[in-house]
């Protein structure tokens, strides 16, 4: 995956945005302030959002205008967070949800 | 509870609802828009290619440009836009409920008007929510709106508008598309735009679907398989493809609930996308004081959705007394005018499901662009933008009746003729002398025009293309033509690159081929 650096049409993209540290799954992750979490999610590589309840299905980006909730994630302890229409902030926790947890299933 | 009153109230800030704001508040009412999203202009800002349609309906301008330019006149016109906002609730007595963030608000507007859009459809097949799997639209989100490859290698399911256009999107942001499959039998969408997404190698597969989709955590791969006429799955067709990303474009619905919950009377149209308000030519429900504009009340484009917003924004008007029947009645002459003239031609909402075989001039359609998503060699001839003579002159591979003439307005030189009607095709003008300023090719929202010297001396000929990719091939850079196909035909050597403001992104290449190519050769990769 990764950004489009040079884009025929839009030019350089994200140029004057400033770089932000987050956390996903406790890990050290960077993006753009301001850009969705899904965004920079996906610019990393990352797939898999969240887990569902019952069937334990991952899920990832479908719609990303905030109509499916296939994208949302625990985000700064708060489960149920739409990741593509919450802007990035330095220093979010980001975490997969598993069910309405940041803990996987078998912790729960 | 306080409840905010405004004259008219808006829901959607698209191409719609912001055009409607416009008429309003340039009639000195208190209008607001509210809109769920944090920016405002709906679709318009992930449209990043050249409208069509003619000068009055912006045509040849990107469609996020046309998105700026709508913003600063509602801003001159001092409209109020309320984002982050969601419109929950809408009652009979125009009382409207907005989310904003944790709280509910109510307000009351004197006349509504609903232009919310539409959302994208979506079909069911083995693993479809699995991550990876995402509407086009999210795709068209993330690459346009924030810069991020939705993908890299992506199959895309849908060959309408949005199919072909996204596709076409998806290899200028530098990703690979493998495939574009739909279970129809013909292409959706416009030919010109078919036809420039098959001339880079994207294969097409009409009358396939999508059997499953591969992965345990996320889309590894994709098996599509041929369908019969009843769309059930012909045994032994299938085709895998190794994938990251698949895309679904397969229609869009009208998000026409808050009118239903308002008590308009709705009706079930599929020329239109489904359920819909039964409305008069300028936007009026049922409800007194209520009105929708936009893919709302049926799926179109913004450029009559645009259109449709001022309509509706007059109508609110005049119904509140903001201006008299008469001044009324001027304006949406205007204003239907020049949307009838955008409601022509073979794709027009009155021709859908028509099997249409010849144009409006009574030659053949293409049938090789209807399944393949190009024009055939032994087809391109009977179209009267292709001729033969001396000299550089332009070939018009534009062969469907679309709402389209940028081409004739770029050229001063008088080789490219539509005539009054904008829907006609383009005529490639004998009886002229072409100055070679590629004007016609960078405004061509089709990208569907050549400059061709069949003869420049030593056995070649030469081909100016329009090119939106990167890198821009440098002169002297050597590789093949690929043909109408997307196949390599022979070998070329780019001998002209041409870039200019007055082009707006599109640049011209000009190839040098061997001189039998000069009707073949329609794209360039580098070696
Ligand atoms: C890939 C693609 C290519 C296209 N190409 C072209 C083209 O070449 N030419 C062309 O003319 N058209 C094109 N279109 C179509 C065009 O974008 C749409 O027809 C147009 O945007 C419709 O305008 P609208 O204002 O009705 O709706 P939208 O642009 O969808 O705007 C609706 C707005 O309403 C908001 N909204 C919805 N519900 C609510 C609610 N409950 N509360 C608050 N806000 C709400 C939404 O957030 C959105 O901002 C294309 C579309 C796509 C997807
Ligand atoms: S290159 Fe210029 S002169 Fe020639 S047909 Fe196109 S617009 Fe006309
Ligand atoms: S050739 Fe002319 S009519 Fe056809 S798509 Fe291009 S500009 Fe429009
Ligand atoms: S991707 Fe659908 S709500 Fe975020």
């Amino acid at each position: 995956m990764g950004r489009i650096s040079q884009h025929p049409i839009l030019g350089v993209q994200n140029e004057e945005k400033k770089i932000v540290t987050f956390k996903y799954d406790g890990k050290d992750m960077q993006g753009y302030e301001g850009e969705p979490i899904a965004a920079a999610l996906k610019a990393n590589g990352v797939m898999v959002h969240r887990y569902t309840m019952k069937q334990h299905k991952p899920r990832g980006i479908f719609c990303a205008i905030g109509r499916c909730t296939d994208c949302v994630m625990v985000v700064d302890g708060e489960p149920n967070v739409r990741t593509c229409m919450t802007p990035l902030k330095e220093g979010m926790d980001v975490r997969t949800q598993y069910g309405v947890s940041d803990k996987p299933f078998d912790q729960q | 509870m306080k409840i905010e009153r405004f004259d008219l109230i808006i829901v959607g800030a698209g191409p719609s609802g912001l055009s409607a704001a416009i008429e309003a508040a340039k009639r000195g009412m208190k209008v607001v828009v509210f809109d769920e999203n944090a920016r405002p202009g709906g679709q318009l800002f992930k449209q990043i290619h050249k409208f069509f349609g003619s000068k009055e309906h912006k045509a040849k301008i990107r469609g996020f440009h046309i998105g700026e330019q709508l913003l600063q006149e509602a801003r001159d016109a001092g409209v109020k836009v309320e984002l982050n906002a969601t419109v929950v609730g809408l009652y009979q007595d125009r009382e409207v409920v907005v989310r904003m963030g944790e709280e509910v608000h109510h307000f009351k507007g004197d006349a509504v008007i609903i232009a919310t859009g539409a959302s994208e459809n979506m079909v069911l097949f083995d693993g479809w929510n699995l991550p990876g799997v995402m509407g086009a639209g999210a795709a068209q989100t993330l690459m346009n709106l924030y810069g991020v490859k939705p993908g890299e290698k992506v199959l895309m399911l849908g060959s309408g508008n949005v199919g072909l256009v996204v596709s076409f999107q998806l290899l200028q942001a530098g990703c690979d598309v493998v495939a574009l499959v739909d279970a129809a039998p013909k292409i959706g969408g416009y030919g010109v735009h078919a036809a420039k997404v098959a001339r880079t190698g994207v294969p097409f597969y009409l009358s396939h679907t999508i059997k499953k989709v591969e992965g345990t955590d996320h889309v590894t791969g994709v098996t599509i398989a041929q369908v019969d006429n009843h769309f059930q799955f012909i045994e032994g067709t299938e085709k895998h493809f190794d994938v990251d990303t698949v895309c679904v474009a397969v229609g869009l619905s009208p998000m026409s609930q808050l009118l239903k919950m308002a008590g308009c009377e709705m009706e079930d149209n599929p020329k239109r996308g489904g359920q819909v308000p039964i409305i008069d030519d300028y936007g009026k429900t049922s409800v007194p004081g209520i009105f929708s504009a936009g893919d709302v009340s049926g799926i179109e484009e913004a450029s009559s959705a645009m259109i449709e917003g001022r309509m509706a924004g007059v109508a609110a008007a005049e119904y509140l007394g903001f201006m008299t029947a008469d001044e009324k009645k001027t304006e949406l002459d205007k204003l239907s005018t020049s949307l009838e003239s955008l409601r022509q031609g073979m794709f027009a909402p009155k021709n859908r499901g028509k099997n249409i075989t010849e144009t409006e001039e009574g030659i053949p359609i293409s049938t090789n662009l209807l399944s393949k998503g190009f024009v055939a060699d032994d087809e391109i001839e009977r179209y009267p933008g292709v001729i033969h003579k001396a000299g550089i002159h332009p070939v018009i591979e534009c062969t469907q009746n679309i709402p389209c003439n940028p081409c004739q307005d770029a050229c001063n030189q008088g080789c490219i003729s539509i005539g009054d009607n904008i829907t006609a095709l383009p005529i490639s003008v004998k009886d002229s002398k072409c100055i070679n300023c590629g004007m016609c090719v960078a405004s061509c929202p089709g990208q569907a025009i050549f400059l061709v010297d069949e003869d420049t001396g030593d056995g070649k000929a030469s081909i100016t293309l329009p090119y939106e990719f990167l890198p821009l091939p440098e002169v002297g850079a050597k590789g093949k033509a690929l043909s109408r196909k997307g196949e390599p035909v022979c070998d070329a050597e780019v001998v002209k690159v041409r870039s200019s403001k007055a082009f707006d992104n599109t640049s011209l290449l000009t190839i040098s081929v061997p001189k039998e190519y000069a009707m073949k050769a329609r794209f360039f990769k580098a070696e």
